[in-house]
């Protein structure tokens, strides 16, 4: 039996998962089960401004999901499109925070497309189970957000 | 009386809500901000595109969303409504006014569903002035 914060540890690495599915068109069924669907639940990404309460946190996913629908690049390649790096976990009694460096790579048509962003996730423990309430990344840098515009304009990456 | 003048009274509240401002002269302003309870879209379905029929053929068309959040099913559809409209609509120019990074993907991609996306393109709140 691990210690509360392996299971802290990995909940924030299943949040990860989810992430990947939902980037590989894999669905947001994942996504969806990993938060708690409170009114406190926010979520900012590296685009885009913050939503608040769990209608709007769901929606920014779904639309997070819509916008790689456009992306093909990983399409006949193995590689995880990101993941989280120097994970470090804190426990304050039922609440619990992650903080780490989320690193991903995009295949686009004509480049590789790079990010490298701070990243924030608490979770509340309810009724004995561990989930997200909140997740905070940095806004991308700007090239890499028009990158994404462009495919979204273009209907593919 | 589809070419009269539409009233530029906010509907819903500051959490969620849309104003249209038009008529006379021919060319539409739409503001729209936060998330869209039931309420405020079935609101803009009636009047939005009710509004989008002033449009004259020299018109300007302007949708200010700079304060508007990524918008659920049923408000996407609303706005995919009023897009399908102004895509069977002449009018000299589309603007959008951009805020939020992942509203502006939304539209965008909406309005490539829609096909109207050639003929809306988007500005920045500075560049248009406002």
């Amino acid at each position: 039996m691990g210690s509360v914060e392996d299971d802290v540890t990995k909940v924030i690495y299943k949040f990860y998962d989810a992430l990947e599915d939902l980037l590989r068109s894999r669905g947001t069924a994942s996504m969806v089960e990993i938060w708690h669907h409170t009114e406190y639940a926010t979520t900012s990404h590296p685009f885009g401004s913050w939503a608040r309460g769990w209608t709007e946190v769901k929606v920014n996913w779904d639309e997070g999901a819509a916008v790689f629908d456009s992306y093909d690049g990983h399409a006949n390649r193995s590689d995880r499109i990101g993941g989280i790096y120097d994970l470090k976990v804190v426990v304050l009694g039922d609440a619990a925070y992650g903080t780490g460096i989320y690193r991903s790579k995009l295949y686009m048509s004509d480049r590789e497309l790079n990010l490298s962003l701070n990243c924030t996730n608490i979770l509340h423990r309810i009724d004995g189970v561990w989930k997200i309430v909140h997740h905070h990344a940095d806004q991308a840098q700007p090239d890499w957000q028009e990158a994404i515009g462009r495919m979204v304009g273009a209907g593919h990456s | 009386m589809p070419n009269a003048p539409h009233s530029a009274a906010n509907v819903g509240s500051d959490a969620g809500g849309f104003r249209v401002l038009g008529g006379g002269d021919g060319n539409l302003r739409i503001a729209a901000w936060g998330y869209w309870p039931a309420e405020v879209i079935s609101a803009f379905l009636a009047s939005a595109t009710s509004a989008a029929q002033s449009l004259a053929p020299a018109g300007v068309f302007v949708f200010d969303t700079k304060d508007l959040k990524p918008q659920g099913a049923e408000g996407q559809e609303a706005l995919r409504v009023l897009f399908r409209a102004l895509a069977r609509l002449p009018f000299a120019k589309g603007l959008i006014i951009r805020g939020n990074a992942m509203t502006c993907m939304q539209l965008t991609r909406l309005l490539r569903e829609c096909e109207v996306d050639r003929r809306i393109e988007f500005a920045d709140t500075q560049a248009f002035g406002s």
